[in-house]
């Protein structure tokens, strides 16, 4: 397979009859690292659900592909076999199924029948990426994401990426509650995965995470579409000056999707 | 024939076919006459009105021993017994229990066997004026162990008794018991084999376990009942002095059944556990108490069940703490989570807290009923995993920890194939 590329064009979304997105356009290749800043509740994570096909949200215009396929047309779990991974800014807890069951259900499912990692290679390969992120071995056995704490339930999701090498990445937040050892551990598993193979797409509030991972594409999302975009500049000025200048060069004066209806 | 003499003439053609002394006769002809004295039961959300008390014809033909019950029997690495319907066909003591001087033989061997022990404990603690079916119980039984396991006995194995009810014409009425002498550690199980049938019997089904001072007992049952026979069953410890005992109970019947599962805390100290997983598939009627009867001082107890249901089941879980007066310092939690997986299903998760004393530890209990959490189904998905199979991992992940407590590994896996026939249909 080549390498990715994924489209996305006049993005429409809507929750319980509320317009969130409103006209959102996004391309992302292989070897490219998007990130995506914008202040609370401008529809970042709308976004991220939405192209994972989460039911709450309700795609009313435009288009997602993935290398050529409809990804709309597609269920969520069509959508994570097709190399769409999505490190959520929530994970939930599913008690008495084991991390390293789940992952291994989750990598076979992505290989498909016929072509499943054999018991000891799934083993010897979590186990080289548990060390890698500085996950304790007995994490495997744990109850997925169960107790973890906020740290360790983000460290969870990239290793779930790098288990899974996806081909788009999206990542919600995933430096939020980290502390800076662990910013970097995660920063680090981003980075050992980054080649052409994969694009991703970084969902953060902070430059600090773009200090380790450094994107190619800057975008600021206000009222439910992306309202600028740069280079890794851009958010270094987001850093130094916040948001307000921007906003008064667009002449918006509420930021969030509330306003437009 | 006058009800009663049919009746009698049937008390005596069990008693005889098993080869009882005669005092043992005489026991088994007062329940009966305790039975017919008894009224008539009634279970709230269970309508037993159209309940029959038939009894069946009582056989003395040993039965075929059903394939998939030879392949099971034939892993078990511990002590066993096998009844089919009621009638023994196979008893084995390991060289390990042997040599511990444990006591295992047939109920029907016990009153010569040990005659003290049985004196002591029969009927003591699931008696015959109690109700209808354990009256029933003791007119009837056929089939069922007696153990006993002396001071100190410490074996890290389960005693399992398999009963095979083949689907003839007779009630079925199972009665084991269980003694644990002081200090002594022991596993007793209990796997149940039964065949559809179409006879409307009642059948009646007893364990009594006797925890005697600073013993532990650890408890596993598998049972799968079916529809056709309205099926009674009831299981009780009474848990002496600083003694602990541990219930790990798995249903996955299908039919109509109204069962106990109880500690009765009656020493100071005494600890209970009852776990507790059902699965209610087809047309299920499952109405499955677990209770804790707090009596002496300082005893504790926890009740976990969960339950799983599809089709038409209705189960209803009640989880029921008694603190009698003068169990001061009683502490008992109670968790009764169910989840409907779909179809019309009817669960009811009901706590029950019956407290007479003022004096109480910790008193704790949780009970929903609900679906399953449609995040976790997300999450699971978005990780390339179909949606039938999240759904089954997950009532799997809620199941896991009581079939894991399960006796031995034939048995878990047995629990494991029943639930899984059903969840992966
Ligand atoms: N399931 C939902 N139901 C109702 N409203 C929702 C739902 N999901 C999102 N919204 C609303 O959509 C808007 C955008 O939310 P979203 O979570 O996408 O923002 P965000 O940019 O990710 O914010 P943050 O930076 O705080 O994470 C908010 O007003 C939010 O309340
Ligand atoms: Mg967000």
């Amino acid at each position: 397979m080549g390498k990715p590329d994924f489209r996305v064009q006049n993005l429409h979304v809507s929750v319980e009859g509320k317009e969130i997105l409103k006209g959102l356009n996004l391309h992302i290749r292989g070897g490219e690292i998007h990130a995506i800043m914008g202040p609370n509740g401008t529809g970042k994570s709308t976004l991220a659900s939405s192209l994972m096909g989460h039911p709450h949200y309700e795609v009313t215009a435009g288009d997602v592909v993935l290398d050529g396929e409809d990804v709309l047309a597609m269920s969520t779990d069509e959508r994570a076999r097709a190399g769409l991974f999505l490190a959520m800014q929530y994970p939930a807890e599913v008690p008495g199924v084991s991390n390293a069951n789940f992952i291994r259900q989750a990598l076979n499912a992505r290989r498909g029948e016929g072509n499943e990692l054999p018991v000891i290679q799934f083993h010897r390969k979590l186990q080289e990426k548990m060390k890698a992120l500085n996950i304790d071995a007995s994490f495997a056995e744990r109850y997925l994401n169960e107790g973890f704490s906020g740290g360790e339930k983000k460290r969870n999701e990239i290793l779930q990426m790098s288990m899974l090498e996806p081909r788009i990445a999206i990542l919600d937040e995933i430096d939020s509650g980290l502390d800076i050892d662990a910013l970097k551990i995660v920063a680090n598993g981003v980075n050992q995965l980054r080649s052409d193979n994969i694009g991703f797409l970084i969902i953060t509030h902070y430059q600090r995470l773009l200090n380790y991972i450094v994107p190619d594409h800057v975008h600021v999302m206000m009222q439910g579409r992306i309202v600028r975009s740069g280079d890794a500049k851009l958010a270094e000025e987001l850093e130094a000056k916040g948001y307000d200048w921007l906003k008064k060069e667009l002449g918006i004066e509420d930021e969030t999707v509330e306003v437009e209806a | 024939m006058s009800e009663v003499n049919t009746a009698v003439s049937h008390v005596h053609r069990v008693a005889q076919a098993l080869g009882e002394p005669s005092s043992l006769l005489a026991l088994r002809e007062a329940a009966w006459r305790t039975f017919q004295e008894l009224p008539q039961p009634y279970v709230e959300k269970t309508d037993l009105r159209k309940l029959t008390w038939e009894t069946g014809t009582f056989s003395e033909q040993v039965g075929k021993v059903p394939a998939e019950v030879q392949a099971y029997i034939d892993r078990l690495q511990h002590s066993y017994a096998l009844f089919v319907d009621g009638l023994p066909v196979d008893l084995r003591l390991t060289e390990e229990a042997k040599a511990a001087g444990v006591t295992y033989c047939t109920i029907h061997e016990a009153p010569e066997k040990a005659e003290a022990l049985w004196k002591a404990h029969f009927g003591t603690v699931v008696t015959a004026n109690e109700n209808k079916w354990t009256a029933l119980n003791q007119a009837l039984f056929a089939g069922g162990v007696f153990l006993y396991a002396p001071k100190g006995t410490h074996i890290d194995a389960p005693f399992e008794t398999v009963y095979v009810w083949t689907g003839g014409e007779s009630g079925a009425y199972s009665r084991s018991l269980v003694v644990a002498a002081e200090l002594a550690d022991i596993q007793y199980a209990e796997t149940v084999f039964a065949a559809t049938t179409g006879a409307k019997v009642v059948n009646s089904h007893v364990l009594e376990i006797v925890a005697l001072a600073d013993s532990r007992v650890q408890v596993s049952t598998a049972d799968a009942f079916h529809r056709g026979p309205t099926h009674f069953v009831t299981r009780r410890a009474r848990v002496g002095k600083d003694a602990h005992v541990l219930w790990t109970v798995a249903d996955t019947s299908d039919g109509l059944c109204v069962e106990l599962v109880e500690n009765e805390l009656a020493g100071a100290g005494a600890k209970g556990l009852a776990r507790v997983v059902g699965l209610g598939h087809g047309r299920a009627h499952v109405d499955l108490t677990a209770s804790m009867r707090h009596v002496g001082r300082h005893t504790e107890s926890e009740i976990v069940m969960h339950g799983a249901l599809r089709d038409k089941a209705n189960t209803i879980f009640r989880s029921r703490t008694e603190i009698v007066k003068g169990a001061v310092g009683a502490g008992s939690e109670q968790h009764d989570r169910m989840i409907m997986i779909d179809g019309t299903a009817r669960a009811d998760a009901i706590p029950m807290l019956l407290i007479d004393e003022n004096d109480v530890q910790r008193c704790g209990h949780a009970a929903s009923v609900g679906k399953i959490d449609p995040t976790q189904v997300y999450y699971l998905m978005s990780r390339g995993i179909p949606k039938s199979i999240a759904v089954q991992m997950i009532i799997w992940g809620y199941l896991h920890d009581t079939v894991e407590a399960l006796a031995s590994d034939p048995m878990r896996e047995l629990v494991v194939a029943r639930i899984e026939r059903e969840l992966s249909r």
